[in-house]
């Protein structure tokens, strides 16, 4: 029997640790959002961090249990699926070198040997906006979409890891990537183009220099209160926490106050969809949505 | 802890022992390392480089370096700011992984004892639940209470296999012992 993963819509899901530390709302909205588009969600048994936070100290290490967290999904027999931009960097990046380089393949499944496990190279990780993009489809979900948003200005905010490495991650081009305004445009929604829409959040050194993040945070909120955005929209835990959490200490020393709502891209599609917001945990977010909700109330 | 990271800032009043070939060779066989000689010093990395302004040492100061088998690199501020963004990786005009070099010298300043406490962090938590953040027991019943699905468990005692035959362990031992 063939089997043809990407219509069965059906997913192994990696959950990662940033979401259930900090970020539930996140986790809430999107597996809403999935329940309503049909995708099934697999939770993932035996689970281990995806790797990136301790690819500074050991690499191995981090190739190790990215590789073992993607052995699971192979013995599950299904496509790993992850809202977080870090893990989807990781688990794919280390994907696609296992599948690609004998030399780092062989040594780390030296390692899962002796646990007794095997990369064999039979499944595929993906972001869930890819799978928004790729498996269900533009059409198809403008077909969905019973609220359009057209009352807002939405800016969106990338990320690195859903994009680069470019030679791994084989999605966009990461110097003109346009997968996220065409999702922001598909809830009806004006998308809020910025400078400085690329830009790193800066999480991935908060615990090294706090300074960094506090700047980046301080630069894009400026950007898209330029811009005329009365939200933000992420597709990655970290970087919400950074841009949502971090907006009063960013903006103190400098007498500036942004109270940007920041969105977690599940919850601006799941209102586009009629999802009522108490299902999709806006209440949760740091700098209320009140006036985002107040702005599209009403709308039909 | 004393900060044992980021002390050099400067290149003034150092002697360069121009190829110190040693250092050179470790370099060559991380992740990237190979292309080194590639390097042109264009510095289109350090112009994309969301830290340039936060860093004493600029990230083609530190290709440059490593050219030359200065392992004062390993001291660098540079290589500790850098977000990983990936930014000059993908912008490099002779293709070498710039990223992956700098995450490489992380690795080996923390063989030699430097480096930031925060890593430590999260691989010690990563040997104790398996994952680098840990969801306390407040947040998990809040879990239960929305009819979310229970956290996975790690497989602990893979987990610590991976991180003995990887080195991982020995290396955060050492580190306790100093």
């Amino acid at each position: 029997m063939t089997k043809n993963r990407t219509r069965e819509k059906r997913f192994a899901f990696f959950l990662g640790c940033v979401t259930p530390f900090r970020e539930v709302s996140y986790e809430t909205a999107s597996r809403r959002v999935c329940e309503e588009l049909g995708i099934e969600l697999v939770d993932m048994d035996g689970v281990n961090c995806c790797g990136l936070p301790i690819e500074a100290i050991n690499r191995d290490m981090a190739l190790s249990m990215a590789a073992r967290n993607i052995v699971i999904a192979e013995e599950m027999g299904l496509d790993i699926v992850t809202i977080c931009s870090g893990c989807a960097g990781a688990l794919t990046k280390t994907n696609g070198i296992m599948k690609e380089n004998s030399e780092v393949r062989n040594q780390i499944n030296k390692y899962l040997k002796k646990i007794g496990r095997e990369f064999k190279g039979t499944i595929e990780v993906k972001h869930f906006a890819r799978v928004l993009l790729e498996d269900i489809g533009i059409e198809k979900l403008r077909k969905l979409i019973k609220h359009p948003l057209t009352a807002l200005r939405i800016a969106g905010h990338y990320g690195c890891h859903v994009l680069k490495p470019a030679a791994h991650m084989k999605f966009e081009n990461p110097e003109d990537p346009t997968f996220l305004h065409e999702l922001i445009e598909l809830t009806g929604a004006t998308d809020a183009r910025y400078e400085g829409e690329k830009d790193c959040c800066g999480g991935m050194v908060v615990g090294v220099d706090t300074d960094i993040p506090l700047s980046q945070v301080r630069k894009k909120m400026n950007h898209v209160k330029e811009a005329g955005a009365q939200a933000l929209v992420t597709i990655c835990p970290s970087c919400h926490l950074m841009l949502d959490s971090n907006q009063e200490r960013a903006g103190k020393p400098f007498d500036e106050t942004y109270n940007m709502p920041v969105l977690h891209y599940p919850q601006l599609l799941g209102l586009a969809m009629g999802i009522p917001p108490e299902e999709l945990a806006l209440d949760e977010l740091k700098v209320k949505a009140d006036e985002v909700l107040l702005a599209i109330k009403g709308l039909s | 802890m004393t900060k044992s990271w980021g002390t050099f800032t400067s290149f003034k009043g150092t002697t360069i022992e121009i190829a110190a070939p040693d250092f050179t060779e470790v370099v060559k066989k991380l992740t990237g390392g190979k292309d080194l000689t590639a390097c042109f010093q264009c510095t289109k990395c350090t112009a994309g480089c969301p830290v340039t302004e936060k860093v004493s040492i600029q990230v083609h100061e530190i290709m440059r370096m490593l050219l030359l088998g200065m392992k004062e690199v390993l001291e660098t501020d540079m290589i500790w700011r850098c977000t990983s963004c990936y930014t000059c990786q993908e912008r490099c005009p002779q293709g070498i992984d710039v990223t992956d070099i700098l995450i490489g010298l992380k690795n080996l300043a923390y063989e030699d004892g430097i480096g930031p406490d925060a890593y430590r962090e999260n691989a010690k938590s990563v040997l104790e639940s398996g994952f680098a953040y840990q969801t306390s027991g407040f947040r998990r019943k809040k879990r239960d209470a929305k009819g979310l699905p229970a956290l996975p468990e790690a497989n602990m005692a893979e987990v610590e296999k991976l991180a003995e035959l990887t080195g991982l362990k020995a290396l955060l031992e050492e580190d306790e012992a100093k």
